[in-house]
């Protein structure tokens, strides 16, 4: 079971990737959790997720959470905008297992 | 553009919205807001139906007030005292940051708040005069959280606690080790409040309204500080940075202090004082689609769109677009960096405060009326609930989008063009 975490400034534009995405990984075959929250929320939930993807317009961001990403052990980056913007799930969770290690 | 240029640009402003983001009194800021939310929609909705449009004209204008007296608790109790919400989120969360008990940090900073308000209405002692916990005493209230947060930490950090005795339950100490933080605390801002009483402002209250809210809402309610506003929003998207978020930290205290006062005056009957308000931001800029107004560039692709690119963009966008989420666009369009695309991009929203400012100042289409509508409300209704139950702010709404649609025409039309004649050359080399 992979944990995804994807993180913006509402949850809102992330929750449309995490659809496409599970599509993706039940076509792969794949067991996962994913899902979206605001930034708020997203130190909190990372002690769940085995990886952490941050939207890009709040790549801002990255440096405050890469200190508790270290501290939960998990790793995080950014999402390529244009996999963002073409709201590809197949690329993210792509990048998403890569980070994890599989 | 050249991509040097950009790349510097870029450069400069990261670092401007990971200070704005993550400065910790700013963050806390923006959770005070997120805490006070829920509150302010609930009261919100409330405000919505007490003045549900023509109903006066159907029943008995004493079965109307009754009607709206029932309903009225429901925003006094929340929309019209905010900042206490936002007072107790900051206090909360600041203390949260610095690893301390969040729950008193949020007490402690509304008790402060109260030290320094006025307990004296019209002659009338011992009460607390609603007005002073929403518009009125939102900056006071805000910088009196981080103060506070700020003085209960450094009394903690102190560890002039009182130490219980092992096999005392952790809650009984920790109740006491929160005494001598507290009691500190409070102790300096009833010291301020009596050295203010002494000045000729009589209290702090009076003194932050008068010098500092007041300039500064002033200024934030004019044309020039919104249309920069709305510039800077629009730079950061372009830049793929969440402009709203990053400027909001900075304008919400006021741009929530004017929505207040004309909450006020909406409900008290009289003229509301405040074209510029949360809400103008929330339902006239954002509420079109997103940042930037997308839903016209939506509806303008599914007129003219020819290359495949934009019409699936238009497909991919639609949905999450009418609720005005917009990253689809911004970032698959894509509008981020795109040079052909920055001068809609800038021009629109300009033109769509300053237009919707004129419709307002002019009387044409009421101002908000001071309810919090939340952002993903569609278009034409956001505007209709925003200005108070009137079709003019949704009609509004409808011209602008068509205003938007009008400015971008020619470079969307370029835009298609050249996606077009891409994808001609690439069947043409598959063929």
């Amino acid at each position: 079971m992979k944990r995804i975490l994807l993180a913006c400034s509402s949850g809102m534009s992330t929750s449309l990737l995490v659809k496409k995405m599970e599509e993706e990984a039940k076509e792969k075959g794949l067991e996962v959790e994913i899902w979206a929250v605001a930034q708020d929320k997203a130190p909190a939930d990372m002690e769940k997720a085995d990886v952490l993807l941050i939207g890009p317009q709040m790549r801002f961001m990255k440096k405050k959470f890469s200190k508790r990403a270290e501290e939960v052990g998990i790793p995080l980056d950014v999402i390529d905008p244009v996999a963002y913007g073409r709201v590809d799930g197949k690329a993210v969770l792509n990048k998403a297992l890569e980070l994890i290690g599989e | 553009m050249n991509s040097k240029f950009m790349q510097f640009l870029e450069d400069i402003l990261l670092p401007i919205a990971d200070k704005l983001n993550n400065n910790r009194y700013l963050s806390a800021l923006r959770d005070g807001f997120m805490t006070a939310l829920p509150l302010i929609i609930f009261g919100s909705i409330f405000v919505v139906i007490a003045n549900f449009p023509f109903l006066d004209k159907f029943i008995s204008e004493d079965a109307f007030a009754a009607y709206q007296d029932a309903l009225g608790p429901a925003s006094a109790a929340t929309l019209s005292i905010m900042g206490t919400f936002v007072i107790i989120g900051i206090g909360y969360k600041l203390t949260e940051y610095y690893k301390g008990e969040a729950i008193y940090g949020g007490v402690v900073a509304f008790a402060s708040f109260l030290i320094l308000t006025p307990q004296v209405l019209d002659g009338v002692s011992g009460v607390i005069p609603t007005a002073s916990l929403g518009a009125q005493g939102m900056f006071l209230g805000i910088f009196t959280a981080f103060i506070s947060a700020e003085l209960y930490r450094f009394f903690v950090q102190k560890n002039w606690t009182i130490k219980m005795p092992a096999g005392v339950p952790g809650a009984v100490s920790k109740s006491f080790s929160a005494l001598i933080p507290i009691t500190l605390t409070l102790t300096v801002f009833l010291i301020i409040r009596i050295i203010f009483s002494y000045t000729s402002f009589d209290t702090v209250q009076n003194f932050i309204y008068t010098v500092i809210q007041e300039p500064l809402t002033a200024l934030g309610s004019g044309l020039p500080a919104t249309i920069i506003a709305v510039l800077l929003i629009q730079v950061f998207w372009f830049f793929g940075l969440h402009g709203q978020i990053i400027v909001n930290s900075v304008f919400d205290p006021i741009w929530y202090a004017l929505n207040d006062e004309n909450l006020s005056a909406f409900q008290a009957g009289t003229e509301l004082p405040n074209i510029i308000t949360k809400q103008f931001i929330d339902s006239f800029l954002v509420g079109m689609g997103g940042s930037g107004m997308t839903l016209a560039v939506i509806i303008l692709i599914f007129m003219i769109g020819r290359s495949r690119q934009l019409k699936e963009m238009g497909k991919l966008g639609a949905p999450s677009g009418i609720f005005n989420v917009n990253e689809p666009i911004i970032f698959g369009l894509p509008i981020i960096m795109n040079p052909l695309i920055i001068i809609p991009w800038l021009l629109a929203p300009v033109v769509v405060t300053i237009i919707t400012y004129y419709a307002m100042a002019t009387g044409m289409v009421p101002p908000p009326a001071g309810i919090i509508v939340p952002w993903t409300t569609p278009p034409i209704l956001n505007g209709f609930l925003a200005t108070g139950n009137a079709w003019q702010g949704g009609v509004l709404q409808a011209f602008n989008l068509v205003v938007v649609m009008v400015i971008w025409w020619p470079f969307l039309k370029l835009l298609d063009k050249n996606y077009y004649e891409i994808e001609k050359k690439e069947t043409q080399k598959a063929e």
